[in-house]
Formats: structure tokens, sequence, C-alpha cells
């Protein structure tokens, strides 16, 4: 069944630009100029219950705002949209009690108050049993490390420990469908790890649909096998992560140890070097012409080891979103 | 209603009484400053009319009791947390709300019910303190037919105070500018409700003209009720006259509501 369907969505908002300064504020006041930006133009894909996709872009290519078209706080301004067989927007709550939508910088909790009181009241929001409810608390407090700060004052809680209170508070009526948007931003690495495990294993004891967006590869290699890959509005990519680095990557990478100092002039031509310190050699060279090179240089130059390999997701996915080259 | 259904306002109201202790202080000097506000009108009316003499109509014993009246009055209707609406959605607050199974004007609701109560005790200790200690001549309405409509009065003036501040704060889904309108709100609705001093001591045709508005209902109405000052005619219009301005308000609000949604854009990301 498919759990997500888009089709043609679009969105654009209206937005007003302001010169800065006192100047501006009452120019602004006079004549104010509207310039309609398109955070999101025609896109379409569907999402299989249980899957969990990773949403790649840079700031500002529409992630959050295709996910906030998916959880039913944006009026599309054309397209449609499925989720759980709902229209988001109308927001049913049904359709509500089935999905979360967890952003690293927003928060719900209650500033003042113990994020103990903001649970208890999601808990009679999403009419959610004492048993599950006491359950949910003691696994995620644990798994997360918080459990002695459950009745600290929010306020008084740290950045990392406030996330994982926002994670807790969003899972409390485990959510068949979760959108993501940088779950992993403020935590520490030994955290950043935990909450991947704990994602993964989200998804597989409860088949959740999962949606995830990162600006960490490492959140998304980890995780995911299906990414979208999105910029300026357009889907760019769409498909297995090997996939990716399959057509994306126009080179390899060759590190070299090398037996005897060179002169790195005799490589020119050959392929780019991206460092050399005597003895290591890291070279990029054409992945059409790879054999050929190859050969070349095992006979020109002296190695004591040589290691070929794709480049990193990071980088390919840098290059799909700095060159203009690339269009489907 | 299932009970399950209430359940979760509950909470809301709880978390807001739990809230408003937070900050002790600040609950001690709001308070502090209402009853200075309300002692020098008392003391003011106390000096215009005499004793045993009746001044525009009210006696000295009629007017303290409106005073009085009023600061009880206001403190249940005028305490309200609704204009935090407009910033909520200036600042995309709202998304959190959205994203539940929620109704976001039952919430706000049950937040205003969080801090009425807490307003109330406030209020009612104050004012018997002040009875206590000032023994000023008030008027105990021994009719509880007078009673009995005043609360009502006071229950449909809760609603209306809402309802016009939730739509100010609706403001928020099409400007960042929720404060300008609110201030001028404030004003308008201080004097025009007869906070400042009974209506009906004004020239005859503002005071008609006052009456098509909203806002002598919100304090002005229920007070002249508890006093037993009005004809039935004139219980029969006021009552009125408050239920159409609430139609009238809430489909507004219904309406602007849907259409601010499809405006909405979940800000501050």
């Amino acid at each position: 069944m498919k759990a997500i369907s888009v089709s043609h969505l679009s969105k654009s908002y209206s937005v007003y630009k302001k010169e800065p300064g006192i100047l501006g504020t009452f120019k602004s006041l006079v004549s104010r100029k509207y310039e309609t930006v398109e955070a999101v133009k025609d896109i379409s894909f569907e999402i299989e219950e249980g899957e969990l996709i990773g949403f790649i872009g840079p700031n500002g290519a529409g992630k959050t705002t295709t996910l906030k078209c998916l959880s039913g706080l944006l009026y599309p301004t054309s397209g449609e949209v499925k989720v759980l067989g709902y229209t988001p927007f109308e927001r049913k709550t049904k359709f509500l009690n089935n999905i979360s939508l967890i952003m690293g910088q927003k928060n719900q909790l209650w500033w003042d108050l113990p994020a103990m009181d903001s649970f208890l009241l999601n808990k009679e929001m999403y009419q959610i049993s004492e048993k599950q409810f006491n359950e949910v608390i003691e696994e995620l407090s644990k798994l997360l490390e918080v459990k002695d700060f459950l009745l600290t004052p929010v306020k008084k809680l740290s950045l990392g420990q406030r996330m994982k209170m926002e994670l807790i508070a969003a899972l409390i009526h485990n959510p068949k469908v979760l959108f993501l948007d940088e779950p992993t931003i403020g935590l520490d690495v030994v955290m950043q790890k935990n909450l991947r495990d704990f994602i993964r294993e989200y998804n597989r004891k409860y088949k959740a649909t999962i949606i995830l967006t990162s600006h960490y590869m490492g959140d998304v290699e980890e995780l995911c096998k299906r990414v979208i890959v999105i910029n300026h509005g357009k889907i760019l990519f769409d498909g297995l992560l090997s996939n990716l680095v399959k057509k994306f990557a126009s080179y390899k990478r060759v590190s070299i140890v090398l037996e005897d100092a060179i002169n790195p002039r005799i490589l020119e031509g050959v392929g780019e070097i991206e460092k050399y310190f005597f003895p290591e050699l890291i070279l990029q060279i054409k992945k059409e012409e790879a054999n050929k090179i190859l050969s070349k240089i095992i006979k020109e130059v002296p190695i004591a080891d040589i290691r070929i390999e794709d480049p990193d997701v990071e980088d390919i996915i840098r290059d799909v979103f700095t060159s203009e080259k690339i269009k489907i | 209603m299932k009970w399950a259904a209430v359940k979760p306002y509950l909470q809301v109201a709880k978390n807001t009484w739990n809230n408003a202790l937070t900050y002790r202080i600040n609950v001690l000097l709001w308070r502090f400053r209402m009853v200075l506000q309300l002692l020098a009108t008392y003391f003011l009316w106390l000096a215009v009319i005499p004793a045993n003499k009746t001044v525009l109509g009210y006696s000295q014993s009629a007017m303290l009791t409106y005073v009085l009246a009023s600061a009880v009055i206001s403190a249940i209707v005028f305490s309200s947390l609704v204009g935090a609406v407009g910033e909520e959605i200036n600042k995309g607050d709202l998304s959190n709300y959205l994203l539940k199974p929620v109704n976001y004007f039952a919430y706000w609701l049950a937040r205003d019910a969080g801090d009425k109560a807490m307003n109330i005790c406030f209020a009612v200790v104050e004012i018997t303190l002040i009875i206590l200690i000032l023994r000023p001549p008030v008027f105990l309405q021994a009719n509880l037919l007078y009673v009995f409509l005043s609360i009502v009065s006071v229950v449909m003036a809760i609603l209306l105070y809402f309802l016009m501040n939730f739509l100010l704060g609706l403001i928020g889904f099409w400007s960042s500018e929720v404060w300008a309108p609110r201030f001028i709100f404030f004003t308008i609705y201080a004097f025009f409700s007869g906070g400042i001093f009974p209506l009906d001591i004004l020239p005859k045709p503002f005071f008609i003209f006052f009456q098509i508005l909203p806002f002598p209902y919100l304090l002005y109405f229920p007070i002249k009720l508890y006093l037993g000052q009005l004809s039935i005619l004139e219980i029969i219009l006021g009552f009125l006259a408050s239920g159409i301005w609430l139609f009238l308000l809430f489909k507004f609000l219904q309406w602007g509501w849907q259409k601010g949604l499809k405006q909405y854009t979940a800000q501050g990301r």
C-alpha cells in the first residue's frame, strides 16, 4: 500500500522585501514590494508503507515546505497530496493521530514547566492509555538518557536535552508516519548514533513510514536505501542511494602510497590531484577513462599501495548541487 | 460530550495555572496594580457623591457597588491569554497545534479558564479585604433572578471578549504587525465597556449609540443587571444585542480562520 503519494505538488509564498534600517521601514509602510517565491515546483513521488526515505537538498531547496504540505500545515498551491489515504490539509483526527512532524528547531514543550507536564497534555490529546504512556516514556527516556530530567523545567535544560524531550513528545502517540526534519541537529556524536539506531529500530518495529531530512549525510547514508534529491523546488533524483553514486559520480578516487617522491608534473593531464603529501597521493580520475589512466599510472609511478574507490556521497551531492549541468 | 474529549482541555487549564505560578511575583504585582486602580476610582466617587445625595442618577452606595463589581467582573472577563494568538501565528508556533488532534479555539478557552480561575481567586480575596477594611456601603442584590441574569451575562461577556480578541489575533495570518490594532482595542474597550464610569451618565444620544456596539455587554450590562437598574425591555434588548454580536463574531471568526489557514506559511524555519 502506498503510504504517501504526491502528484504535481506546487507551493508558492508571497514574501515582501524590506530594506534594512529605519528608512527601509518607512519605505515599506508606503509601498511594499511583494515577491512570489516558488518553494516547490511540480513535484511528484510515491512512498510505500514502511519505507525509510532520505530527503536531501541544500538550505532553501524546498524540503521543509514539502514536509509541511505532507503534514497538513500548508495548503498546496496546486497538486494533490495523500498521506495514509487522507488529504493532510483537512486535518482529520484519524490522520493527525497517525503522523508526527519533528522539526529540529521547533518546540512544542511548555517553556516554564517540566517536560512531563507537556507529555501528560499530549497523552490526553491523543487519548493514550496510562499503560502505553508509561511504557513509551520509560523506553524513550532511558534510550535518550534523559530520565533524570523529566521533572526539570524545560527552560533549565541544555539544547541537547531539550531536543530529546521534543522527540519524546512527538512520539508519544506512536505515529505510523514520521516526518523528521533535521532530527540530529544539536546532538553530540554519541547521541546522533543513538538516535539513528532508534530511528532504524522504530522503522523496523512499527513498520513506520519515515521521511528524513538531514544536513548530515551520515544520517542518510546509514539509514536510507532510497533518497530523493531536491534543489530549487524540483526533484533532481529519486532512487536508490547506490544508484545515485553510480549515476552522478563522474570520477573515481585513487589513493596511492608512494615508494619514492615524484614530480607531480608527470601526472598532468592524467587527473586532478586532490592531495599530495609524501608518501600519500590522492587523485581524482575520470570514470570513463579509469582503466586507461590506471594502467598508465602503474607504469609511471612507484607504487607501494593503491586503492580505488567511489567518492564520498557527500562530495557527489555537493557536485550535484553546485553544477547546474545535471538535469532530469 | 465524552469525558475523554474534555480531558485534554482540563490538562491545558491545569498547565496554565501551574505556568502562572512559576511567575509568582509577576502575578502579585499585576494584582497590586489592579488594586491601586480600583482604590483610585473608589475614592474618587466617594469624594464626588455625598453619602445621602444622588449624582447623575447614582447614589453613593450604587456607585461604589458599581466600582467594586466592575473590579470583580473585569478580573473575570478581561483576564485572557488570547492576545498571544497573533504572535503564535507569526512565529509559526501555531504549527504545534495544527499537527495535533486538538481544537485550537477550545485550547485557548481552556487556557483562559485556567488563567481566569487564578485571577478570580485573587480578585475575591482583594475585594473581601477592601470590604472588611473600608466598610463601604455595598449594595447586596436580594432578588436572585437579577443575580442569575447577571451571571448569565458575564458568561456571554467572557465569550464576546474571547471572540474579539481572537479575531484580532487572526491578523497575524496577513501581517506581522499584530500589536498596534490590539493596543487601540485596549483603549476602546476600557472606555466603551463602562470600566471607567457607568455609561448611562453620558448624554443620551451617545449612550444609545454605544449600546449598538458590543463593548457595553462586556462590563456595563452585567453590573447594571446585578444592581437591578434595568427595565424589562432594556434587559431583553441587552441580551438580544449581545446574542447577535456573539453569533456575528463567531461566524466572522470561523470564516477568517479558514481563510487564514490557507495563507499560513508555518514560518520560523
